[in-house]
């Protein structure tokens, strides 16, 4: 496995770590409201 | 197990160890040793701290926890994004910029060498008990499929594993647990599949969800708050935020993990994907719990699914007892089969009221069955007050091996195998790390030559693994392990976390002060703990808070006490 470079560190679909951040809070919530649906649905 | 599973199983072990020893040849030095010399792109990072944490124990028990009593234990992770993006703004850009090799020698840095000492013994004596979990849990599929005791099996497993930790190192560790998590994914996803169509005809993949669901095993949602429930969305929001925050940012096989990223940006890439997939991960895993559950209402489960335990049973004087107590178990499966029948069809015409009418016989039913077994397990301690009479791990375990297909059997086999390996060799890796690092090269041989050091981490990592080993010999006497493991954690973790926080957030605090603050919270929550007072999830969050609090008045009064002395 190759070392990456600094430049690389970010993925592409977004522009900065905090952006990354709050689009990992915002994946939680996500899934905590798909599991209530399911939840819901399925009791 | 049939010859093709045993190939299966074998081929699958040597290939990857052999790629991992392969990959890891020539470590030199401890940081190659210890740290993969900080190489390691994001990727890598990711997979290792997720093989890390996914031990053996999430493959067998998280299923059977799902089939006795439903999905809720997926809330236990819904901390650990918030605690990746803590993690990544604090705790990673720090050790990388120290460039430490463990998280406790920062402790020194920012405290001083008791606090350094004190933090890394908390972690060894953890790390060190909850290994052995980990290496008992596969040896339970070879006594299962075998038929003799885990003892042996512990030993043989626990062996195994040492001798590749011993020789391959951080690198190997890192290695392994890519491919391993990769045939993981693939064979769970297998295994899925197969579930589905091991059910009878007209139930498919959703119907079977919707019987369990009027079941109560879809239950992934409680928003109730209650002190005592570990699965709730708050305990483990808050509760298990504390608890991932703790283990990633102060458990050394965690930390060690994300140390071998390249930059800080790989590793916080890694850590932030591991977020993003751990809690659908964990989801799917207990969803193949909920079809094998909806099997069973199809197809009579044993009345007992540890085998070993039920054939000792079956060997004693206690058989008479034994056969009517199966007799009424079958009789128990075909009522609650009748009503499961008129739940199907209450459910294809989507007639409201007698579901309703459904779901409360068959919880009736269910509580048959349930008392049946209870029954048999009392028979079990009768004839020997040792016997191991929970059954949650074996489950999963028990329908792969009686109705998967060749092949397939031994592939998910060797998977139990592979996480056991990922996570015992990454803990492992981590007692050797801490122990020559924080113990053996700061106290005991300070200036050695890096050969000395290296050696004295192999033959750490050989030490370790013989207690892990005694300490797995012992783990058969312990409940569901899964939660034993998270149990044993939460005593520690709050604390250790506590004194990293006010490390991190409240410069003005000295060592003295945390290092006092930590003891007297150790010895407060162990007692929480041993008298029950609240679900152990809340320990990590009690520990942390009263680390910081009794910092902060500590430091007030040794202000004081410095201020009257002047």
């Amino acid at each position: 496995m190759e070392s990456p470079k600094r430049g690389q560190d970010l993925p592409p679909f977004v522009k900065s770590w905090t952006q990354f951040y709050w689009l990992l809070a915002g994946w939680l919530v996500f899934l905590i409201l798909i599991f209530y649906l399911f939840t819901q649905y399925f009791e | 197990m049939s010859y093709i599973d045993w190939g299966v199983l074998i081929f699958t072990l040597i290939v990857i160890v052999t790629y991992g020893i392969y990959k890891s040849r020539g470590a030199k030095n401890i940081d190659g040793y210890l740290l993969g010399n900080r190489s390691l792109p994001w990727y890598s990072v990711c997979l290792s701290v997720m093989a890390t944490q996914a031990s053996a124990i999430t493959f067998l028990s998280a299923p059977g926890l799902a089939y006795s009593s439903g999905m809720s234990f997926v809330q236990f992770y819904f901390g650990l994004p918030l605690a990746m993006i803590v993690l990544c703004v604090t705790f990673v850009p720090i050790f990388h910029r120290l460039k430490v090799y463990t998280a406790y020698e920062y402790l020194e840095q920012r405290f001083d060498l008791k606090t350094r000492a004190l933090t890394a013994f908390l972690f060894l004596i953890q790390r060190g008990l909850s290994t052995g979990i980990t290496i008992y849990a596969p040896s339970i599929i070879l006594s299962t499929i075998l038929d003799i005791n885990t003892t042996y099996t512990t030993l043989v497993i626990g062996g195994i594993v040492v001798a590749y930790t011993v020789y391959g190192g951080t690198k190997a560790v890192s290695y392994t647990q890519m491919l391993q998590m990769s045939i993981i994914f693939c064979g769970l996803f297998a295994a899925g599949i197969m579930v589905v169509h091991l059910l009878p005809g007209d139930i498919g993949f959703g119907k079977a969800i919707s019987i369990a669901g009027k079941m109560g095993r879809t239950n992934a949602i409680d928003f109730k708050f209650d002190w005592n429930n570990p699965y709730t969305v708050w305990s483990g929001l808050i509760g298990g935020f504390f608890l991932q925050l703790s283990y990633f940012g102060t458990d050394q096989s965690q930390v060690g993990r994300y140390l071998t990223g390249a930059s800080v940006g790989q590793s916080r890439l890694g850590l932030l994907m591991n977020g993003l997939v751990k809690i659908p991960m964990q989801f799917l895993i207990l969803l193949i719990g909920v079809l094998v559950f909806t099997f069973y209402q199809y197809n009579k489960p044993p009345v007992f699914f540890n085998s070993f335990e039920l054939n000792k049973l079956e060997k004693s004087t206690y058989n008479p007892q034994l056969n009517q107590l199966k007799k009424d178990y079958e009789k128990a499966f075909q009522e609650k089969q009748i009503e499961v029948n008129k739940l199907n069809v209450a459910l294809d015409r989507q007639d409201k009221p007698v579901i309703d009418q459904q779901r409360i016989a068959l919880k009736q039913a269910d509580e048959q069955t349930k008392s049946v077994r209870k029954k048999v397990t009392d028979l079990m301690l009768e004839n020997d007050p040792h016997a191991d009479i929970n059954d949650n791990n074996y489950i999963f375990l028990s329908f792969v091996t009686r109705y998967l297909p060749k092949g397939l059997i031994g592939l998910l086999i060797a998977i139990i195998f592979l996480a056991s390996m990922g996570s015992t060799a990454s803990a492992l890796n981590s007692l050797a790390s801490t122990s020559v690092i924080d113990i053996y090269k700061r106290l005991i041989n300070k200036d050695a030559t890096e050969e000395n050091y290296l050696k004295a981490s192999r033959w750490s990592t050989v030490i370790w693994g013989l207690i892990c080993i005694a300490m797995a010999l012992y783990a058969s006497k312990i409940g569901n392990l899964i939660e034993a493991v998270n149990i044993l954690g939460s005593y520690i973790y709050g604390t250790i976390l506590g004194v990293f926080l006010v490390a991190f957030y409240l410069k003005h605090v000295n060592g003295r002060a945390v290092f006092y603050a930590a003891i007297l919270t150790e010895a407060i929550v162990c007692i929480c703990g041993y008298q029950k007072v609240v679900a152990y999830l809340w320990l990590n969050l009690i520990g942390c808070l009263l680390v910081v609090l009794l910092s902060l008045l500590f430091q007030l009064l040794l202000k004081r006490k410095l201020n009257i002395e002047n």
